[in-house]
């Protein structure tokens, strides 16, 4: 059966799914895949399925936001999904970390509302072991030293950014001080529920634009970049897990 | 130079423990710890905070009696980070509430529900409280060598033992069904505070307990606390000897 939103049905779709939030960016992870081909387009959701060295993956895009990625995250299970990376960007929080670099979430603060709908706050937005492990082990064979973290997500965009009306430093200031990596806008859902539902689930970021330094940012044409290893390093992770 | 005044509830100085520490909730439980090792000695007493330092297969060790719940198990987690602890390992028991868990297997935490206030008054709610994922590889490696049956996922810490235990009044079994449904594999009272400061303080953490007999047949006397406690313990100091030799202690 068709799923409402995704489009998409069983078998439409590999064990492992990127999930990026921009559907621009769903066509332009596929170019990494073996033999990519679109699959489906229905309003933010965009999904391409291809290969990686034999194994099956797949891309679909959730939109912005954790309302838009629980849908998709709930339907890609039901058509047989079974684990889930996030390839997307963050804002950066820590001077500690320099702009440009790849962070790996091993959990998530669930700065969000769609979770909560799930279940009560206590419970914890947390990576699965194996993704996370996977995607260190990826980044590390690219020579890159991916810093792994806590990462905190969030609905108000324009609250807690670089382009915020409000003096987001202070918003900021309780996770700068909890070591708390970046800022972005799906992974507490999305861990959430991958333990809700017994799936495995992680995110990769490239992170751009410092909070506590903007002037700092690199340019598109590097953020471009950092997004194409990050989508290598999600490919070595999702061999690794297999088919 | 200044003289470094021991801290205020665990009684011990920089230098008394070695970079990973093992914080079972119960001071009786410290000295078991010691038999385990080739060579221990008590360091401190105080109040609950019982702390002991020894080596196993030439590791450096140490293990410090946190009392039961967060408030007491915040003091001995700040107080040993302050100390210069880096890997902090709860070592316990639990009730375990999700069918396929045996008594006497292991629970190895990925992470934990802050069903208590204590690391509230920390951070808020929202933030995990997240075990550090070389802990648990480290853990879970440690089992598997010791081939020791175990489980890994979320546990649930909470502050009323007596309101979800299988001596609690009313209708327990009803209060844990959400963290049943959950995925949540046991309870216990210390792990989410732990692991919440650790995270704040840029140390690792993690837990391994023991699994108790599950929490609504309390009288099924499958665990068998003298065999699965050692057994838990052989293998969180085997998972020690592991963080050193990864580079991590």
């Amino acid at each position: 059966m068709k799923q409402y939103h995704i489009q998409l049905e069983s078998g439409d779709v590999g064990k492992t799914v990127f999930v990026p939030g921009d559907p621009g960016r769903a066509p332009i992870i596929a170019e990494h895949f073996d033999d990519a081909r679109f699959v489906m387009r229905n309003r933010e959701y965009v999904t391409y399925t291809g290969e990686s060295q034999g194994v099956e993956v797949s891309v679909t895009s959730t939109g912005v936001g954790c309302p838009s990625l629980a849908i998709a995250i709930e339907e890609l299970i039901k058509v047989g999904a079974e684990n889930f990376i996030r390839v997307g960007t963050g804002g950066l929080l820590q001077e500690w970390v320099s702009p440009g670099s790849i962070i790996i979430a091993s959990a998530a603060v669930r700065g969000e509302g769609t979770s909560r709908e799930y279940i009560p706050l206590e419970y914890p937005a947390v990576a699965s072991l194996e993704v996370v492990e996977a995607l260190v082990e990826g980044a590390e064979k690219r020579g890159i030293k991916p810093y792994v973290g806590i990462i905190r997500s969030h609905d108000a965009f324009y609250i807690e950014s670089t382009l915020a009306r409000v003096d987001y430093l202070a918003k900021d200031k309780p996770w700068i001080e909890s070591n708390v990596l970046a800022v972005e806008n799906e992974s507490g859902t999305l861990f959430t529920l991958a333990s809700l539902r017994g799936k495995k689930a992680g995110t990769i970021l490239a992170v751009s634009g410092s909070h506590q330094h903007p002037e700092l940012s690199v340019s598109d044409e590097r953020m471009r970049e950092l997004v194409s290893e990050a989508t290598e390093i999600a490919l070595y992770a999702a061999r690794k897990l297999g088919s | 130079m200044t003289k470094e005044y021991p801290q205020h509830h665990i009684d011990c100085r920089t230098g008394d423990v070695a970079p990973t520490v093992f914080l079972p909730g119960d001071p009786g439980r410290v000295p078991v710890w010691a038999e385990l090792m080739d060579e221990a000695w008590k360091v401190a007493e105080k109040r609950e905070y019982v702390t002991y330092t020894g080596r196993k297969n030439g590791v450096l060790m140490s293990c410090t009696s946190t009392g039961i719940g967060c408030p007491s198990a915040s003091i001995a987690a700040e107080e040993l980070y302050r100390i210069g602890a880096k890997n902090l390992i709860r070592i316990g028991t639990c009730g375990s509430i999700q069918e396929y868990t045996k008594p006497g297997e292991m629970i190895v935490a990925t992470g934990a529900v802050r069903g208590e206030h204590t690391s509230e008054e920390y951070i808020s709610m929202e933030y995990p409280a997240v075990a550090d994922y070389r802990i648990v590889r480290a853990l879970i490696d440690a089992a598997e060598g010791l081939e020791v049956p175990y489980h890994r996922g979320i546990i649930r810490s909470h502050d009323a033992f007596y309101m979800e235990s299988p001596e609690a009044f009313g209708d327990y079994r009803a209060r844990i069904q959400k963290w049943t449904d959950a995925n949540v594999l046991a309870l216990e009272n210390e792990s989410s505070a732990i692991f919440v400061i650790a995270s704040m303080s840029k140390i690792r953490a993690g837990t391994i307990l023991a699994a108790g007999n599950a929490i609504w047949k309390p009288d099924a006397d499958a665990f068998d606390w003298e065999r699965h406690v050692k057994m838990m313990l052989r293998v969180a100091i085997r998972a020690g000897v592991l963080l050193d030799e990864r580079g991590l202690a």
